[in-house]
């Protein structure tokens, strides 16, 4: 006898099931629509109620499900979810965010534009926290200086040509050696109490003013840069952040483009660095004569970067902060993903539709997903191709421009009122309308003429030609053709639908006449018929 | 001019949301080496629809007088017409990437607040306006055209 055939599930097994099946549940086409499920639950050492959101990958056959409280609402996770476009990949991410958040470790992820990470740091964020809280963003570039990062001292000027010149001075390479040097030699210092340390640093800034012509009698301020302030800071009921260095819950930092960080900047991240692959417990400031910030509980460090190909410069992730984070390098879009998200974005199912039709718009394609998935299927066969080129580079650029989602959902937002009428049918041009848009979004910007000359051909032929042609309704025909027939099919539907009861009184009495009409002929025909069958039996018999 | 290019240009930054967050674009004018147009003549052109000002960026300038500036302009509820002259420095191209992806501010210890967060007006814009041969050869950020959606070349 095989015990497991008669094991009983424990209560947490069954309600782990449970999540699982939520997690994995599928919309009545198919379609993902779990992914992130919303749960009330009794806290069992508080006994007090609390929300949770579980994550996990609905395409994983066994997902690995991670559970968070959060600070939003059902219905607001609900919203957030709707906002998400579930593509494998954007759940590969949210399920590393979600096990690494838990686990306070910090994650980067190196993926290529397209993909959305700042996109779903952003709606992570919100799944923690609310609807509309965004994360302490910080941007790497090559001018990043490492004072933005974690403090600078910030001196009280009054007058404007103060300021300048003060700005000036503190740009300067000479002032930022100067300064860091203080701070190194307050380091140094071990003996000195942390006031002692501060009130080197002022008199060693007052020097080092007096040294530049500027006024030693300048009273300096300290400023916290974005990683002390992400540990710190508290988020008040009202949205609004305060901070507090020992006692702030943290926040997320979202650090982007860390592959454009220069070796400086890099090593200060290094800091974030703590025990067992985790963030650091604090940080001490020495620009502050040593004073520690402690990270809360709910920071978390999130790094962004492209990978090194789409940069002009090759960057790659420094290893060291490689190894200090959970790195995760994920590749281009799959075509199935690039083609949902373009379904996602030309049937509208991403935000609310309009409620009147607006300026500009001539049928209200936004209504009718039918037409919406022929569109997406045109442009993201388009995007994906024009992507290949692009990657390579072009010719009289030296910035490599890689196309993003936001493309389609440019086209696609103004694809609702910037329709053009065709002459002939008075009815929307959807093809001549989507040309338009796509020279103006994806076409214009080329700057190597021939790639464009290549691209508007091929969008042409996509549109018109022969290679551009598919199986619709039982019948080969160009793209053209079928948006020409899903056009006509709406706008007859809607043109019905437009009818006043006196319009419907008089269509229907035109039909009745028709159908009378025909009728009539098809009798006259019939007795005709008839009259020449009576006539030649006559003929016959007479003869 | 190309006044249809440019109405075109105008209309599309006043109307289109991005999905799904409705955030809209940041505009990207740029001069190209034989063109005779010059970026007052191009300002001439946009009050002609819309209430801007200009800010110009260079040498002078300093980031943190720069990004107050866009801060007091949008809270007028104007377009930004900003005119770049040297390479951005980090401070202004944070709030520049925050811009065009959440159309909002996001400032660190700014007007007494810990992180202050501003919303851009839904009727400001912000237009960029820079040479080529300078965004080629001067802007150090590698995805400098990455932060625009509509741009005009002219």
């Amino acid at each position: 006898m095989n015990p497991e055939k008669f094991r009983y599930k424990s209560p947490e097994e069954i309600r782990e099931e449970e999540i699982e099946a939520k997690i994995k549940e599928k919309g009545p086409e198919g379609e993902i629509s779990g992914g992130i499920v919303f749960e009330e639950e009794i806290d069992s050492e508080t006994q007090e109620k609390k929300k949770y959101i579980y994550i996990g990958n609905p395409y994983e056959e066994r997902p690995i499900i991670t559970k968070l409280e959060t600070g939003a609402s059902q219905e607001e996770i609900e919203a957030i979810k709707k906002e998400i476009i579930p593509m494998k990949e954007s759940f590969e991410i949210l399920e590393a965010m979600a096990r690494t958040y838990k686990h306070r470790q910090p994650l980067l992820i190196e993926a290529p534009t397209a993909i959305g990470k700042t996109y779903l740091a952003d709606k992570f964020t919100e799944l923690l926290y609310g609807r509309g809280v965004k994360p302490l963003d910080f941007y790497c570039s090559g001018q990043t200086d490492v004072s933005e990062l974690m403090a600078k001292w910030v001196p009280k000027v009054e007058t404007e040509e103060e300021k300048k010149k003060w700005n000036e001075f503190l740009k300067s390479t000479e002032a930022q050696i100067e300064i860091s040097k203080i701070a190194q030699e307050a380091e140094q210092k071990e003996k000195l109490s942390q006031e002692q340390k501060l009130a080197l640093i002022h008199t060693k800034l007052q020097e080092l003013a007096k040294s530049a012509g500027l006024s030693e009698k300048t009273q300096w301020r300290f400023q916290y840069g974005a990683v002390p302030k992400a540990m710190g800071t508290i988020r008040n009921p009202d949205g609004s952040f305060s901070f507090d260095e020992q006692k702030g819950m943290g926040f997320t930092l979202h650090i982007e483009e860390v592959g454009l960080a220069e070796p400086q900047v890099i090593n200060t991240l290094l800091k974030l660095r703590g025990k067992r692959g985790q963030l650091a417990e604090e940080i001490q400031l020495w620009e502050n004569g040593g004073k520690k910030v402690k990270s809360g509980p709910k920071f978390w460090a999130f790094f962004s970067t492209n990978p090194p190909e789409e940069y002009l410069a090759r960057n790659e992730v420094d290893p060291a902060l490689a190894r200090g984070v959970v790195f995760k390098r994920m590749g281009e879009l799959s075509e199935e993903s690039l083609h949902l998200a373009a379904d996602y974005y030309f049937t509208y199912k991403l935000s609310e539709k309009p409620e009147e039709k607006p300026e500009g718009c001539i049928l209200d394609i936004y209504n009718h997903p039918e037409i919406g998935g022929e569109i997406s299927k045109v442009v993201s066969a388009f995007h994906n191709d024009l992507n290949k080129e692009l990657k390579k580079g072009e010719k009289g650029r030296q910035q490599k421009i890689p196309l993003t989602l936001d493309d389609m959902a440019r086209v696609a937002d103004a694809l609702i009122d910037e329709q053009i009428r065709d002459k002939k049918t008075g009815r929307l041009d959807l093809a001549e309308s989507l040309k338009k848009l796509i020279h103006f979004y994806y076409l214009d910007r080329l700057a190597d003429q021939d790639l464009k000359e290549t691209m508007t051909a091929n969008f042409e032929e996509l549109l018109n030609g022969d290679t551009g042609k598919i199986e619709f309704e039982g019948e080969v025909r160009t793209r053209k053709e079928i948006f020409d027939i899903l056009v006509e099919r709406a706008s007859q539907a809607k043109e019905e639908k437009e009818e006043t009861p006196e319009e419907t009184e008089k269509k229907k009495a035109k039909e009745a006449l028709r159908d009378l009409t025909e009728f009539q002929d098809f009798f006259e025909k019939d007795l005709e018929d008839l009259g020449k069958d009576v006539e030649d039996v006559c003929k016959f018999e007479g003869k | 001019m190309e006044q249809e290019k440019l109405n075109t240009f105008i209309r599309l930054l006043q109307k289109v949301q991005k999905q799904p967050n409705r955030t809209f674009d940041l505009g990207l004018i740029v001069k190209e080496p034989k063109s005779k147009m010059s970026s007052v003549k191009i300002l001439e052109e946009i009050k002609k629809i819309a209430t801007i000002e200009k800010i110009t960026y260079d040498k002078l300038s300093v980031d943190e007088d720069v990004i107050e500036n866009l801060v007091n302009i949008f809270e007028k509820d104007k377009w930004v017409f900003l005119e770049i002259k040297k390479d951005i420095g980090s401070p202004l191209l944070n709030q520049l990437k925050h811009l065009a992806n959440y159309n909002s501010f996001q400032l660190i210890d700014y007007k007494e607040k810990d992180v202050f967060e501003m919303k851009m007006p839904k009727n400001s814009r912000l237009i960029v306006f820079a040479e080529r041969d300078f965004i080629e050869n001067k802007i150090t950020y590698t995805h400098f055209y990455r932060l625009f959606g509509p741009t005009l070349s002219l």
